[in-house]
């Protein structure tokens, strides 16, 4: 048997599952918050029937956003308490992070890394920021539902717009993550180790050099 | 990130006090409300157009659609809606007509129900547009912004009496995609908002109460006298009132002698597009703002956890070892 090294543990694949499967819920009731549904006859799909109703697809919005809300910030107390800041850019990341993109469809070779690739810190504070701005201008959302908070008419639909449009970009964020891990072979066991938490020491031995090392020598 | 126990303390104590405080924050209900007694209105059985829908028409003229032309489907459908060929439609709402009177007949009598939007409390049109291209303002109407707004027709669906009329070939959608999203603009009675922002009456109000004098179908004023009128009138005449409880609450309240079960029994037999169901239930209020609050709450725990859960492995990092940081 293969010789295994532990990457993620049970909180991290708990915190990355709850808020990918919410946020996959989110994404479809958010696209089917717009008048998308009907029109496009998805709600004529057996068993999509009930996206034809707003109110049906808010009700499952509200529902996930629960899910989603604490993944989310749960992963940033936790992560920032601890001081697990393993996955927040570092010098030299954009670079590194285009040789290994580079490498990833064949050419040149790819520079030894640490626990996360370059190119993923940078995508984790790009749809980092993302989240967050879909949180708060969510839960102004809720807020104003709940008359808990009064926004001036020019507020209510700033916010509205950005939660819509950040959902688009959140959309294609999302999308690219799936896309990425799903086509070059090299990130497999990266995907493995999503479900399993571990890696083969190989793997971490050839791609995540650094970090193996350093494991190693701690 | 250090947060000291008292610091943590003190942000989620006020966090669940706002909780709590929230549930006794007064609605926004805006600062006016319109009384529209149906007994008084014969429907302007003496002029060629209700005075009241004359006046609206006039005074928005100038914001009245002008589609571009051809219009396209709303592809994947062969469909689109049009009302520019029929401007001089009156009997009903239309993007070219924000407020008609609904005739009917209930034994043998004819009555006359002046209808337009009813400016929820709460209003779902609001509260759901995507495009944010809805607002409530403090004078307690609720306004379309044809800049904004995509004619998606949502808040058409979510209103509970269907009120918002789109026109297709205007709009923001045309600069966007016009073939695949989108559908035009929606329109409806803003309860004349640059008028009552100014104090003004509504249009319809003026028109009504220049004819009828003291006797006028419309009563339009600050809220609180507008609700007190009406309840001290359904009680000492034995009126009904509608408009006060339906959806939670709005800014338009009629007064009749007939019961409104008996007026929408007859609107729902006759399936007209635009009827008075007694029984309307605000979503937004009995559905979502509980899970909303759930929502808000569990943010809360969870932070909590989060805090607890690092502190307690710093303290027993061996369980990490494998673990990098």
């Amino acid at each position: 048997m293969k010789s295994k090294i532990k990457r993620h543990n049970k909180i991290e694949l708990l915190e990355h599952w709850s808020i990918a499967l919410s946020g996959i819920v989110l994404l479809f009731t958010g696209l089917g918050c717009l008048p998308l549904y009907k029109r496009y006859y998805i709600s004529e799909i057996p068993g999509f029937a009930w996206t034809a109703d707003f109110y049906n697809v808010t009700l499952i919005h509200y529902f996930a956003s629960i899910v989603f809300l604490c993944g989310v910030v749960f992963h940033i107390f936790y992560h920032g308490v601890r001081k697990d800041f393993a996955l927040l850019p570092k010098k030299g990341d954009i670079s590194n992070g285009i040789k290994v993109l580079l490498a990833m469809i064949g050419i040149g070779k790819e520079p030894p890394s640490e626990k996360y690739l370059p190119e993923q810190r940078i995508a984790y504070v790009g749809i980092g920021f993302i989240i967050i701005l879909l949180l708060i201008t969510g839960i102004i959302k809720i807020l104003k539902n709940l008359e808990w908070i009064l926004l001036s008419p020019e507020v209510e639909s700033i916010n509205t717009i950005i939660h819509t449009l950040s959902g688009f970009v959140f959309l294609l964020a999302f999308i690219v993550h799936v896309v990425t891990v799903l086509i070059f072979p090299s990130n497999w066991p990266l995907l493995k180790s999503m479900f399993t938490g571990y890696v083969d020491e190989e793997y971490a031995k050839h791609r995540h050099a650094l970090w193996y090392n350093k494991i190693k020598r701690d | 990130m250090n947060l000291s126990r008292r610091g943590f303390l003190t942000l989620s104590s006020v966090f669940c006090s706002t909780l709590l405080v929230g549930n006794y924050v007064d609605a926004a209900k805006g600062k006016y409300a319109t009384l529209i007694d149906i007994d008084k209105c014969d429907g302007c059985k003496d002029q060629s157009i209700p005075l009241c829908v004359k006046a609206c028409r006039e005074y928005n003229k100038d914001r009245f659609p002008e589609p571009q032309k051809p219009i396209l489907p709303y592809w994947p459908r062969k469909t689109y809606e049009d009302w520019s060929d029929k401007r001089d439609k009156i009997d009903t709402l239309t993007p070219y007509n924000w407020i008609f009177i609904q005739k009917v007949k209930i034994e043998n009598e004819e009555i006359f129900i002046p209808r337009r939007c009813m400016h929820c409390d709460n209003p779902p049109c609001v509260r759901q547009c995507p495009f944010g291209a809805l607002n409530k303002y403090p004078e307690g109407n609720s306004v379309i912004n044809d800049k904004l707004c995509f004619g998606g027709a949502k808040c058409r669906d979510v209103c509970p009496w269907h009120i918002p009329q789109r026109q297709a070939g205007v709009g923001i959608y045309l600069k966007i995609l016009p073939k695949y999203a989108g559908g035009g603009v929606m329109y409806k009675c803003d309860l004349c908002k640059d008028r009552i922002k100014k104090g003004q009456e509504p249009a319809c109000v003026v028109a009504c109460k220049e004819r009828l004098g003291d006797k006028a179908v419309y009563t339009f004023g600050i809220r609180e006298h507008i609700y007190d009128l009406a309840l001290k009138r359904a009680k000492n005449e034995g009126l009904y009132i509608y408009g006060d409880k339906q959806n939670g609450g709005t800014s338009t309240l009629y007064l009749s002698k007939m019961p409104f079960e008996k007026i929408n029994n007859i609107l729902k037999a006759l399936k007209e597009r635009f009827q008075m169901p007694v029984e309307v239930e605000n979503k937004i209020e009995s559905t979502f703002n509980p899970i909303g609050k759930v929502a808000l709450l569990s943010g809360a725990i969870s932070i909590v956890g989060a805090i607890v859960g690092a502190i307690k492995s710093k303290k027993n990092p061996q369980k990490e070892q494998n673990n990098e940081k």
